[in-house]
């Protein structure tokens, strides 16, 4: 865990011990923290700010990795809940199993917030969630700024192209929408969109973008609905002599989601131009605080949408907006 | 008596106090049972509310549908097979009984299917709110299962092809079709009566001290289960299958030595077709549990470590890889120890990094305890 991480967690703590939720109340409490992997850096950084914010506040801490089987994260919940546990935070793999989980939790008389991930159906449990759609938008609308001087100076219609995320994951569904809008309201600015499915594995939108620009190698607008998959665009845009920064010819026009240190790191050296934030820490404090109180509150089935508003950040308002990124502070520490 | 031990060469000889109770233990049929109640003994001593009957309730709960998939696996493995297409079928199986059961689906996710528009619309499956759904996507389901073992046991009877290869490809190609036909997509909106199979009870039992409105649900605990009475006739069956009668015998005979076995006038091409289809039929009563579990139809419902839960059950159980050893009870006990294993992991307040690590560590301990038994019993024969 690093300084940031670390740092973030304190604070998170604090927050906890001096709000609602109290030291007593945390104390002899104990908390599942489900989750599906820790492979992008957004999850490891929530994972760490979630258990390390927990054991700070006193509160056992029970991780489940479901390692992205449906069956298995059900059985380890059903698991945390027989051995008494006091609350559930979940990330499930999709939202279908999201569903489920959080029926089995609230049937049992057990709180559960889902951090990040909603459940298909956003009525029951604590749902903490970027507002998905209006980030995308921002992100897509700061490239759709650059797109418009682009084609000042060509003369020519843009092709853009979103790899899009698991559509079984409500997220998913919402950036692509946030896509769609951002770039259906300027048809004057863009051709068609190519829709490239990536199924949130870097190996399926790898197969998938290698065979979208060979197939329209005019492609250059780019939208991908998560950070994690730029060092999959770089690895096909470079050979094809298309990973050029900003300003440079050849660029192609590049957005992301997430706010990841990665993405920080490729908007200071002017390969990217923006990408929608969320912001870890503010959704690991709701979740947490959101559980927390509904223990102490006794309340075992709580339902609310938490939202993350989230923003863009662009090179255009990287001095104002950096500092506030997780993923620059994570870079920042580094 | 005496109380020094016989050792086959490379096991060093001992002589303690004990040693032939030791001896026994190793060397019965039931070690992995003696095993997996030490392990949950000492377990227990550690964290008492192991043995609490919510807890145990749990456990149970989530023997039943790897327990009916491991039957399968069993019956293979005897015959000195493997087959690593029982998670595939389990995913495919999931799928054409959701085709046919579900009641609504969206086309944003379903709409590039090759099914859509003819078998899947937004109004539903091909019986959506049809009295009969339930039953026909059951048929539906295990009809899969068995395609799917009958096509394993042809190609690898007919055409001598290794299981493991055969298998391999059915894994690959029944993997891939599940995932095309849903877009990689989880079929929803199944019946009610339907999902009841996977978590449903037929008693519930409360260990409070009264009765009263303040109960918590979490507390009422379900005793005998649709998924138990299911998994346990499964069981029986094929417990009564293998060990009295004369199909069983037949098993156990291809498994030990298929020449040997045609030459006594065995049908082993026949019993080898009939093993993949009964562990075909065993995938799809599982894909049957899981999905009602999981309130749909999935199409990586089998992928992940799935498959090596169900191997690991079925050979730490006692199964021999070599063939023409096993039993469906020890198949019974190495799938609760396996259950114990992850539950007890869980109380251990492990970080998720280390959990896999500690289970793999006990599972290679569990199996070097099983190689000695076997240089003990083959040191007996000698």
């Amino acid at each position: 865990m690093n300084f940031t991480a670390k740092a973030a967690g304190m604070a998170l703590a604090a927050v906890i011990l001096a709000g609602s939720a109290g030291n007593a109340a945390a104390a002899g409490t104990t908390v599942c923290y489900a989750f599906q992997d820790l492979s992008t850096g957004f999850w490891v950084a929530g994972h760490s700010a979630i258990v390390e914010t927990l054991k700070a506040a006193g509160v056992e801490v029970v991780e489940l990795n479901g390692g992205h089987d449906a069956n298995r994260q059900l059985e380890q919940v059903k698991d945390c809940i027989a051995q008494g546990g006091d609350g559930i935070i979940l990330t499930a793999d999709d939202g279908d199993s999201g569903t489920v989980v959080v029926a089995e939790a609230q049937n049992s008389d057990v709180p559960i917030a889902t951090f990040n991930r909603p459940p298909s159906d956003m009525t029951k449990g604590i749902i903490v969630v970027a507002d998905n759609e209006a980030v995308a938008r921002a992100a897509v609308d700061a490239m759709v700024a650059e797109a418009t001087k682009k084609m000042a100076a060509t003369g020519k219609k843009l092709k853009p192209l979103i790899l899009m995320g698991d559509l079984g994951d409500p997220n998913a569904v919402q950036r692509r929408a946030g896509f769609m809008n951002s770039i259906g309201a300027h048809p004057d600015l863009f051709e068609a969109p190519v829709e490239v499915a990536t199924k949130w594995n870097a190996q399926v939108a790898l197969a998938g973008l290698e065979a979208a620009m060979t197939a329209d190698p005019s492609i250059d607008f780019l939208f991908t609905s998560s950070d994690f998959l730029f060092p999959t665009i770089k690895s096909v845009l470079e050979p094809l002599g298309k990973w050029k920064k900003a300003g440079e010819d050849g660029h192609v026009i590049l957005g992301g989601l997430d706010g990841d240190d990665g993405a920080c790191k490729l908007i200071q050296d002017g390969f990217v131009d923006s990408t929608g934030v969320q912001d870890v820490y503010l959704e690991a404090q709701l979740a947490l605080t959101g559980i927390m109180d509904a223990i102490k509150a006794g309340e075992t089935q709580p339902n609310a949408v938490k939202l993350d508003p989230g923003f863009a950040l662009s090179q255009a308002n990287y001095a104002e907006m950096g500092p506030k990124t997780w993923g620059c502070q994570v870079l920042a520490a580094k | 008596m005496t109380n020094s031990v016989s050792f086959p060469p490379g096991i060093a000889r001992f002589s303690l106090p004990g040693a032939q109770w030791t001896r026994r233990v190793l060397l019965s049929e039931y070690f992995v049972l003696y095993l997996t109640i030490a392990y949950f003994a000492v377990a227990a001593f550690f964290f008492p509310a192991l043995i609490e009957p919510r807890n145990i309730s749990n456990q149970l709960s989530n023997v039943w549908p790897l327990l009916a998939v491991a039957i399968g696996q069993t019956f293979v493995i005897i015959i000195a097979g493997i087959d690593l297409s029982l998670g595939a079928t389990m995913g495919l199986a999931s799928v054409a009984g959701a085709v046919v059961m579900t009641s609504a689906a969206d086309k944003l996710l379903l709409g590039g299917s090759p099914l859509w528009g003819w078998a899947l619309t937004e109004q539903g499956g091909l019986l959506a709110n049809h009295p009969w759904a339930v039953a026909v996507g059951i048929v539906a389901i295990l009809l899969a299962g068995v395609m799917v073992g009958l096509l394993n046991g042809v190609f690898i009877a007919r055409f001598k092809l290794p299981s493991f290869m055969m298998t391999l490809v059915t894994l690959m190609l029944f993997s891939s079709a599940a995932i095309w036909i849903t877009q990689s997509q989880n079929i929803v909106n199944l019946p009610d009566s339907f999902n009841r199979l996977g978590s449903g009870d037929l008693v519930s039992v409360y260990f409070g001290d009264k009765l009263t409105p303040e109960i918590k649900r979490r507390e009422i605990l379900p005793f005998v289960t649709y998924p138990m009475v299911i998994s346990l006739a499964l069981a029986i069956a094929a417990h009564l299958l293998l060990s009295r009668t004369v199909f069983g015998r037949q098993v156990y005979a291809v498994g030990n030595n298929p020449k040997a076995a045609e030459i006594s006038g065995i049908p082993v091409r026949r019993t080898i077709i009939l093993v993949f289809v009964i562990a075909g039929f065993c995938a799809a009563v599982a894909a049957i549990l899981y999905s009602a579990r999981l309130e749909g139809g999935r199409p990586t419902i089998g992928a992940g470590s799935a498959l090596l839960d169900i191997i690991g059950a079925t050979v730490i159980g006692g199964t021999s890889l070599a063939g023409g050893k096993g039993k469906i009870t020890w198949t019974f006990v190495g799938v609760l120890f396996f259950v114990l294993l992850s539950n007890t992991l869980n109380y251990m307040r492990l970080s998720a990094f280390h959990i896999d690590v500690v289970k793999g560590a006990i599972i290679l301990a569990a199996a070097l305890l099983d190689v000695l038994r076997a240089r003990l019993i083959a040191g007996d024969r000698r």
